[in-house]
């Protein structure tokens, strides 16, 4: 344990026989993480405190920390905006949701079958696949962005949930991830299923699906983050305001209430909020999704 | 031997038909998408009968053609397929191999590999969807680096990269460095200091523009620091100031430069506010990988490094920086990636502004794309992202290069 102080703080840490440096030591690293922790933490905070403000304190100058009188009506006079054509609140909330959880069920589903096929599965052009995959990752968004908007024209899925769902069914950062964990699991198992008869599609479901959780809960969680971050493309493919996602009314919301920063950080949070308990519930599952590929919405 | 070269054989074979399927498939599925009516086009959407009209003279054929084509190509592969996998295990496995992989495969190439192909060959066009693309040649490419506001984009972009990616790399390892030592509560702190990249880029934006008004926090916190020395500070409105880092260096001297030399101006005070939101957001994303690969590392090493006398700060130059060259390379990467591509915060906080310090690629592709600024230009915007892709794989291979050299070293 010792050892890795040192990466730090030197090799002061490590001596016994300076019980009080040692503590000295100790006292500041934690001053250090707690200090970080708030930076890093502060933004929501203050955002958080500020959706509980009237306009005129919340731009006035020097800006306060709590609110001077709390402003609770600031949330549901937000959650009752009504921007005509069926654009509400809850129904923007509900589009996020559904977008988010569809697109990841279909990527554990889909990538899941590719990655068994990489890992367990040997058939001429396997390999190349793999690579072709991994090299499709290095393609950068922008230059698919304006073909596909012209081929999701061309299908008339403007202004449709499908445009997103369809090219958000798969992924290769996804299929990477599985592809890895399942050449981690041993294959006894599947032997001894083979020899009972059992056909790739049994093994797959019955066998690799139960043991590899985790990953499929990883993957889960880590789409479900993006589609639920993503702003380019549903801008781009949603414009009507019942269709609209989150992200999309929040920067309309912008627009609308340029000047009443109360109310715009109450659509913030509103969007942010959903995103962050789901976080600090699964927080191993996306920090070692993020540890394994670097992969984030 | 003889069976191994048969294999070897089979598989060339089978990968030849698979391949030749699916590029025929693609090339099928550009043809009908050059053909299928335009959804909005004036003449066609004048009324139902003369969209249906349209779809039965254009779309129906070549849809039809392409499944047609589709059924015979794949039962042709099929016949080779069993002609030349007479094994029934061997032929299982290639059948259910292709069956696992084609939802990603079908998906894949239709939305990514098809769409680039189409973008190329849109990117030599003069097309706004509604009308049939009309060749120019490399017009487009050429209008691309005469104007302005595209130069300037690079322009800003390069800045962003050459500061936000090597900041955002050092400050995810000194994160990650910290974390990794013997501390209580390591899961707790590892979660806060994540937690600013699991939000969406729209809230922390929209919470950071907040900040950077004239009366917002980040004016606050600078005069009530630089109040400590008693020092006074003019409240500035960060978003909307367009002077740049080398300007204000100038201006100290009592020089000044003019607007028509932005290219001498250096990223703006809009801009780097910016950078700074991004950073912020960022780091924390890449502490994770560095966290991950710090733990990987043998503490045997250590000991080895202390008994021989290294303190601390040797420790982490000799031993954990080089061990982590290979996740640098990916952060790095990474990190390249994204900030040449940066949109939303542009889109959100300044659209551009002020003075076009903030345009970005991306943003005027998405301009060009949807005509916001005038007629909708999707090739010369499929032009300008094969233009900022190029420079993309440029990056990543110069630094490919540079970084693995490197490595060799040790």
């Amino acid at each position: 344990m010792a050892v890795r102080t040192q990466t730090l703080e030197g090799a002061a840490t490590q001596s016994p026989s300076k019980p009080a440096l040692h503590y000295v030591n100790l006292f500041l690293r934690y001053l250090l993480l707690c200090a970080i922790g708030i930076i890093l933490f502060m933004p929501f905070i203050l955002a958080a405190l500020g959706t509980f403000k009237t306009n005129a304190e919340i731009i006035r100058f020097p800006p306060t920390f709590f609110p001077a009188e709390w402003q609770v009506e600031n949330w549901s006079r937000v959650w009752n905006t009504d921007l005509g054509n069926g654009g509400t609140f809850p129904r923007w909330l509900f589009n996020t949701a559904f977008l988010a959880v569809t697109v990841a069920i279909l990527q554990v589903i889909f990538c899941s079958m590719a990655a068994y096929a990489f890992s367990r599965l040997e058939f001429p052009g396997r390999d190349v696949v793999f690579s072709f995959m991994l090299a499709t990752m290095m393609i950068p968004g922008a230059v698919t962005l304006i073909p596909a908007y012209v081929l999701m024209t061309k299908l008339r899925l403007i202004n449709s949930f499908w445009a997103l769902i369809l090219p958000g069914a798969v992924g290769a950062g996804s299929i990477f991830l599985l592809t890895q964990f399942f050449k981690s699991i041993p294959k006894d198992l599947e032997e001894a299923a083979f020899i009972d008869g059992a056909s790739h599609g049994q093994i797959y479901r019955d066998v690799i699906l139960p043991l590899t959780r985790p990953a499929l809960l990883t993957v889960f969680i880590l789409q479900f983050q993006a589609m639920w971050n993503a702003f380019l493309p549903p801008l781009l493919y949603l414009n009507s305001p019942d269709k609209y996602v989150l992200n999309v009314a929040l920067s309309i919301f912008r627009q609308q209430f340029s000047a009443q920063w109360n109310l715009t950080l109450v659509g913030a949070m509103f969007n942010a909020i959903p995103v962050l308990i789901l976080f600090f519930l699964f927080s191993k599952y996306y920090i070692e999704g993020v540890a394994y590929t670097g992969i984030k919405g | 031997m003889a069976t191994y070269e048969a294999t070897v054989v089979q598989s060339r074979r089978t990968l030849v038909a698979v391949i030749s399927f699916l590029v025929v498939f693609i090339v099928l599925m550009t043809i009908a998408l050059f053909n299928a009516p335009t959804m909005g086009g004036p003449r066609v959407m004048a009324s139902v009968d003369t969209y249906l009209a349209e779809v039965r003279r254009t779309a129906l054929p070549f849809l039809g053609a392409v499944a047609l084509i589709a059924v015979v190509l794949g039962l042709a592969v099929a016949r080779v397929i069993y002609r030349e996998w007479p094994n029934p295990k061997r032929r299982t496995n290639l059948i259910m191999g292709y069956l696992f992989l084609s939802p990603y495969l079908l998906i894949t190439l239709t939305f990514t590999v098809g769409v680039v192909f189409f973008a190329l060959y849109i990117s030599f066009n003069r097309y706004d969807i509604f009308t049939p693309p009309e060749w120019v040649g490399l017009a487009n490419y050429a209008k691309a680096f005469t104007e302005r506001d595209f130069l300037q984009s690079l322009y800003n972009v390069l800045w962003y990269s050459l500061i936000v990616v090597p900041v955002q790399t050092a400050a995810a390892i000194l994160l990650a460095v910290l974390l990794n030592a013997p501390v209580r509560f390591k899961q707790f702190f590892r979660t806060i200091f994540y937690a600013p990249s699991v939000t969406s880029s729209v809230v922390i934006t929209l919470i950071f523009i907040w900040f950077y008004l004239r009366t917002g926090y980040a004016n606050f916190f600078i005069s009530s620091f630089l109040g400590l020395f008693g020092i006074e500070w003019q409240n500035i409105n960060w978003l909307g100031d367009p002077r740049g880092l080398i300007q204000l260096i100038v201006q100290a001297f009592g020089g000044d430069i003019p607007s028509n030399q932005w290219y001498l101006r250096g990223p703006s005070i809009a801009w780097m506010a910016i950078m700074f939101q991004n950073v912020f957001t960022t780091a924390p994303t890449f502490m994770i990988m560095f966290l991950a690969a710090l733990q990987d590392i043998n503490p045997t090493l250590y000991e080895a490094a202390s008994i021989d006398g290294a303190n601390g700060w040797h420790q982490f130059w000799k031993i954990t920086i080089p061990l982590l060259r290979p996740i640098i390379l990916l952060v790095v990467v990474l990190g390249t990636i994204g900030t040449l591509q940066v949109f939303d915060q542009v889109y959100l906080a300044t659209q551009g502004g002020p003075l076009g310090t903030s345009l970005t690629p991306v943003f005027i592709v998405y301009e060009e794309a949807l005509g916001t600024q005038g007629p909708i230009q999707m090739g010369y915007a499929s032009a300008l992202a094969f233009i900022l892709a190029v420079l993309i794989f440029f990056f990543t291979f110069l630094q490919r290069r540079f970084i693995e050299q490197e490595t060799q070293l040790y």
